[in-house]
């Protein structure tokens, strides 16, 4: 039985993807087990090392049917009983569809208390959000060695002595790897310092080979950039349509290894990911709504990944968010706290490590009303780091002030500063791929013409790949029929626009398939909108043919549409008249209710009747309905 | 003698004293046999190699070798064979040398007497006059005892703040520390980047002088090492300037600074200076004052900047991917304890430990302010008090960003030098009954303070030679009837390496005093 928590669960895909990943899709070649006294202390004498360098024969029961349930939930839906097949008492039993339903209804409730209370508490506490977030860079080596990256290479495959910390390696800095943190600073409108370092961060842990991470701290190669959110990037209806968030600085550093639990006291260790190039994303703390703070992250992957700065996305574990909390009561003396130069705040709190849009919504509003409960009873905010889980009700202490960890951040004495010439930034500048938000502008101008709601998941669907694909479509289409007038073309654009997100997204998902441009390639379905534009075929020929391109036929569409009959040979008047007629006799009385009470919808009914007793293909609804409308009403 | 003859006479004297020099020593037979015969061969048609082919050549065992442990005389590490060589000894071994073990030190370097090693402290070859044995100074005493006892060709050891120059002077051998960057790093197991270079022992300069053309060479592998083209600029810059013809026509200035003349310096030691300095005079060079203010700053400085490093640098051995584990849990059982507290609390030695702590201390939130940035400051103090008073400029030193408050400022104003002569300690070895027994005299700060005369070149990174020179029994006021023997050291400029070890070699094995 479904739990309202895990209907919540299941509705982010984002979840579903992101669990299955931490399982490694093949046993680790070295696999490294330790205990964890650290984390979890065990009394003396119990196993440590036992299989140290050799791996676990059977993996953990409990984790892999949880993970299963996990991924089950949301693609397929719960089995549906049967009469026959009921095993369980009469009485036990609630109709499943019923249950649902009392569940959707149970949950719709509870969120419109939510927001009713989320907004009485917002008039009383101002909330103050920055966001911190780590993103895997697109590149072929990583930031101090030349041992390849990889996310899915068979486990400690690509790892050089430097990555492993062995004694007496040094660093390589792989210049190719600021190429893309680059460009992502340049799409994030940052200065680029023309001198930055790399500082070691100091602390203990076994994803941690060396004791510390290589990172930018002192002095990061870009500072002060900004993003803009608009209202169609999803943020809260009181920022209003745009708001700028500030971008303090950008640094680049080094991933950590991958670890994965065996409880009770088993870790695995991939150390592919040691020193995979990430470039941390630090904003001021200028947001001040969860819903902004989460399509803030949403916003800035979508950048980061239009400009080809990183490779994969939040969803896939690509990115990583970490966002700081705090609130103070309004119209009250300002707070004593100050974060990067902004004065006034109240006490703030740290959220790590959370990794869906979802959670960091949830857990900033969780947040947000623990420190309010707290403050409200007469308490003190602790400034602390706290961690999240996923559909839980409540942020948890990780630990506080007093066991905050001192980094010790150190300048590398081996590393030299990194100097960036004008003339690299500039080429980049120029060679920049267009911006998301610039996107939209263009695909919702007169050139494209499509709707906000189209141009969105068209820019963001399969990382860039979609809008390729259609631009793809919309060029073939110009190209069979070059010098069309400005308004045909935008009829075209807007059409290609629905065909390739709505009735090819739509054979997508229903046979659940991963995006290939070359399933239906893009000249096949131009062809397709072509002639369906010239009216050639109908709406429904153009479905069954797309259709047909997608299980596999590959001729090309005209040669299809010639060899399978399906070019529409227009019918005759009379053989409408007498389509129409013949339908007419089925129904006398409705044609009196469409008479009388002019229930001009009721036409659809006998539109219908007609397209099924019609040759298949051939009858075209709008004429059809005219001549009904005819008969019907006597109106030409 | 055949270079078999020499090498096997190596093997006997290793095997032969009971000096602790070696933690791995060279094995008595393998396939080096082969690769001396070889080089006999070579030497024989007049083909050598290089004139250290088929050389026996000792490694510290801080720089890793694929054939043999690389124990850094730690107990974390105390069974690690590293899985590459270092450049150095790809180099040694391109040019036809022979490995000839690896050899004891303070554990990764930190000490300045080779006590403080897994395996036991290191013996000087020589006893003080009351026959008691004495310290063979460190962190490579190892590689200066086993030069001294003829248990090797050369060896090959490593200066963070006068590991190669002190223990020289103690053993009576000559110790080079090039300029930083020169040799390559790669492989030589960090104890303080930015101060580590690679040094060489050996029983003359010419030795010195052969191995360090061969290990004098760029290297991509190590961040740190000199790039070719600022490599040219300065032999440019000293071939093509008044620089070039020093010591061939131009009689030398050589600097004296006035601030080593500390009351530490014992007055055997302080006389071998004098008589060095009168040594050099009588051969035309000339003698001059010099002022290097900082100087009482730099030990304090050194000791924050190299534990500091330190700290970092050994964060890395947590006995995870490689090293020795210690036995049972591996934290302190504690719900919030440290990970790995067991393992590096029972891998390393108290040095250690003290060191990690002063630099994990030295750098947290509260004190960094105090003492490590306070520490680079000084530091950089220390090199502008050698530029001002080196007639040749840093070649590194951007001369637009002098500060020109600073040039001409203090004592040293017109006496530019070629080379600052003074000794390497202030004392002669103390016995190692002193240093290892519990109650001995000794606390960790008077080993500290046998760095005071080698720390400040290991700050500005400038070449440095330890070379031994002999006090003659007639001219000490002393009741020994032995001579006396004492490092004297000689510093120049950042690059000018060649220069240090000529004015070395006219120090070097000279018995001075004698009327």
């Amino acid at each position: 039985m479904l739990a309202p928590n895990d209907l919540q669960i299941a509705e982010s895909p984002a979840i579903r993807t992101s669990r299955a990943l931490r399982f490694l899709p093949l046993p680790p070649a070295i696999a490294i087990t330790f205990r964890l006294s650290m984390l979890r202390p065990r009394p003396r004498g119990t196993i440590r090392l036992l299989d140290r360098f050799s791996r676990p024969v059977t993996r953990p029961q409990n984790l892999y049917l949880q993970f299963r349930q996990f991924s089950s939930l949301p693609t397929r839906s719960a089995p549906t009983p049967t009469p026959t097949s009921s095993v369980q008492p009469d009485s036990d039993r609630v109709p499943l569809r019923k249950q649902l339903k009392q569940e959707a209804k149970a949950l719709k409730a509870q969120k419109r208390q939510r927001k009713e209370s989320e907004e009485a508490s917002r008039e009383i506490w101002e909330l103050t959000v920055g966001v911190e977030i780590h993103a895997q860079l697109d590149t072929t080596a990583k930031l101090f060695s030349r041992a390849a990256t990889s996310t899915s290479d068979l486990p400690n495959s690509n790892v050089a002595l430097f990555d492993l910390a062995f004694p007496g390696s040094q660093p390589e800095f792989q210049a190719a790897t600021l190429l893309p943190a680059l460009r992502a600073a340049i799409a994030l409108n940052c200065d680029i310092q023309p001198v930055s370092r790399f500082d070691r961060k100091h602390y203990f842990y076994q994803d941690q080979p060396s004791g510390y991470q290589i990172t930018q701290y002192y002095e990061p190669f870009a500072r002060n950039g900004y993003v803009d959110l608009y209202d169609y990037d999803g943020i809260a209806r009181e920022d209003g349509e745009r708001i700028r968030v500030d971008i303090k600085q950008v640094q680049l550093e080094q991933d950590t290894a991958k670890s994965q639990e065996y409880p009770p006291s088993s870790q695995l260790l991939d150390f592919n990911r040691v020193s995979h190039p990430l470039i941390e994303v630090i904003t001021m703390p200028q947001i001040h709504t969860p819903a902004t703070a989460a399509a803030c992250v949403r916003k800035l992957q979508a950048i980061l990944q239009a400009c080809g700065a990183v490779t994969t996305g939040m969803e896939l574990g690509g990115l990583r968010a970490d966002v700081n909390v705090s609130i103070r009561r309004r119209g009250e003396a300002p707070g004593n706290n100050h974060y990067d130069g902004i004065t006034g705040l109240g006490q703030r709190t740290e959220i790590k490590n959370l990794s869906s849009f979802k959670a960091i919504e949830d857990a900033i509003i969780a947040e947000k009303n623990r420190q309010i409960a707290v403050l409200e009873s007469g308490g003190v905010v602790e400034g602390e780091t706290r961690g999240w889980t996923i559909g839980s009700t409540e942020t948890r202490r990780l630990r506080g002030k007093e066991g905050a960890v001192d980094y010790r951040y150190m300048p590398d004495p081996d590393i030299p500063p990194l100097v960036i010439g004008e003339d690299l930034i500039s080429r980049l500048q120029d060679t920049l791929p267009t911006a998301p938000d610039q996107l939209v502008v263009q695909l919702t101008g007169p050139e494209y013409g499509l709707s906000i709601e189209d141009a969105k998941p068209l820019i963001e669907l399969d990382e860039g790949a979609r809008l390729e694909y259609y631009q793809d479509v919309v060029d073939a289409l110009y190209s069979i029929h070059p010098g069309q007038d400005d308004t045909t073309r935008a009829a075209l654009a807007r059409m290609a626009g629905n065909w390739v997100l709505h009735e090819l997204g739509g054979l997508l998902t229903k046979a659940d398939r991963a995006w290939d441009s070359e399933i239906i390639p893009a000249r096949s379905l131009a062809d397709v909108v072509d002639h369906l534009q010239r009216k050639l075929i109908t709406g429904p020929t153009a479905k069954q043919v797309l259709a047909v391109v997608f299980e596999g036929d590959h001729r090309p569409i005209p040669q299809m549409l010639e060899e399978d009959n399906l070019l529409l040979r227009p019918l005759s008047r009379e053989e409408y008249l007498a389509l129409a007629e013949t339908a007419m006799a089925q129904n006398p009385q409705m044609i009196e209710q469409i008479r009388s009470k002019n229930q001009l919808g009721k036409l659809g009914w006998f539109v219908g009747q007609m397209m099924r007793t019609g040759e298949k293909g051939r009858v075209e609804a709008p004429k059809a309905e005219e001549v009904l409308r005819e008969l019907i009403l006597g109106k030409a | 003698m055949s270079l078999l003859r020499e090498a096997e006479r190596c093997l006997a004297n290793q095997h032969a004293h009971n000096l602790n020099a070696f933690i791995t020593p060279l094995s008595r037979s393998g396939k080096w046999l082969d690769r001396v015969k070889e080089a006999d061969q070579r030497s024989e048609k007049g083909t050598p190699k290089s004139a250290i082919d088929g050389r026996l050549i000792s490694i510290k065992d801080n720089i890793c070798t694929r054939q043999l442990p690389t124990t850094c005389a730690s107990g974390i590490l105390d069974k690690f064979t590293s899985p590459f060589n270092a450049t150095v000894v790809e180099q040694l071994e391109g040019a036809g040398a022979v490995i000839a073990g690896k050899t004891n030190l303070d554990e990764f370097g930190m000490g300045s007497h080779s006590v403080h090693s897994r395996f036991g402290p290191v013996k000087n070859l020589r006893r003080d006059s009351a026959g008691q044995e004495i310290s063979a100074g460190g962190s490579s005493g190892g590689s200066a005892v086993a030069v001294a006892a003829e248990q090797c060709y050369a060896a090959i050891g490593t200066d963070t703040g006068g590991s190669v120059r002190l223990p020289a002077a103690y053993t009576g051998t000559v110790g080079f520390k090039p300029s930083y960057g020169l040799i390559s790093r790669w492989g030589v197991v960090a104890y303080a980047n930015s101060l580590d270079t690679v040094g060489i022992l050996g029983t003359n300069t010419s030795s010195v002088r052969n191995i360090f053309s061969i290990l004098n060479h760029h290297d991509p592998r190590d961040p740190t090492s000199l790039s070719k083209s600022s490599r040219s600029r300065i032999l440019a810059q000293l071939q093509n300037s008044p620089l070039s013809t020093r010591l061939t026509s131009k009689p030398l200035r050589i600097g004296v600074p006035l601030e080593y003349n500390i009351s530490e310096l014992t007055p055997s030691v302080r006389t071998a200076w004098l008589l060095s300095l009168a040594h050099l005079q009588k051969q035309g060079h000339t003698i001059h004052p010099v002022s290097l203010p900082t100087t009482k700053h730099a030990l304090s400085a050194y000791y924050v900047l190299a534990p500091a490093e330190a700290s970092s640098n050994l964060a890395k051995y947590d006995g995870v991917r490689y090293g020795t584990r210690g036995d049972g849990p591996d934290g302190n059982g504690q719900a919030d304890g440290v990970l790995y507290s067991n393992t590096r609390g029972t891998g390393f030695g108290s040095e250690v430990q003290r060191r990690i702590l002063l630099g994990t201390f030295s750098l947290s939130a509260d004190s960094m302010d105090n003492y490590f940035i306070q520490a680079q400051r000084v530091r950089r103090l220390v090199q502008r008090d050698f530029n001002a008073v080196f007639s040749a400029q840093h070649p590194l030193f951007d001369a637009q960003a002098v500060d020109p408050a600073s040039v001409g400022a203090g004592a040293s104003a017109g006496a530019e030098v070629d080379v600052i002569v003074c000794p390497t300690a202030p004392s002669s070895p103390p016995r190692l009954s002193d240093l290892t027994s519990e109650s001995g005299q000794s606390s960790p700060l008077d080993a500290y303070v046998n760095d005071v005369f080698t720390v400040p070149a290991s700050l500005a990174g400038l070449p440095a030679i330890s070379v031994p020179v002999t006090v003659a029994e007639s001219s000490r006021d002393s009741g020994a009837d032995i001579d006396e023997l004492a490092g004297i050291q000689v510093v120049g400029q950042y690059g000018d390496d060649e220069l240090v070890m000529s004015v070395g070699e006219l120090l070097a094995g000279n018995r001075l005093g004698e009327q």
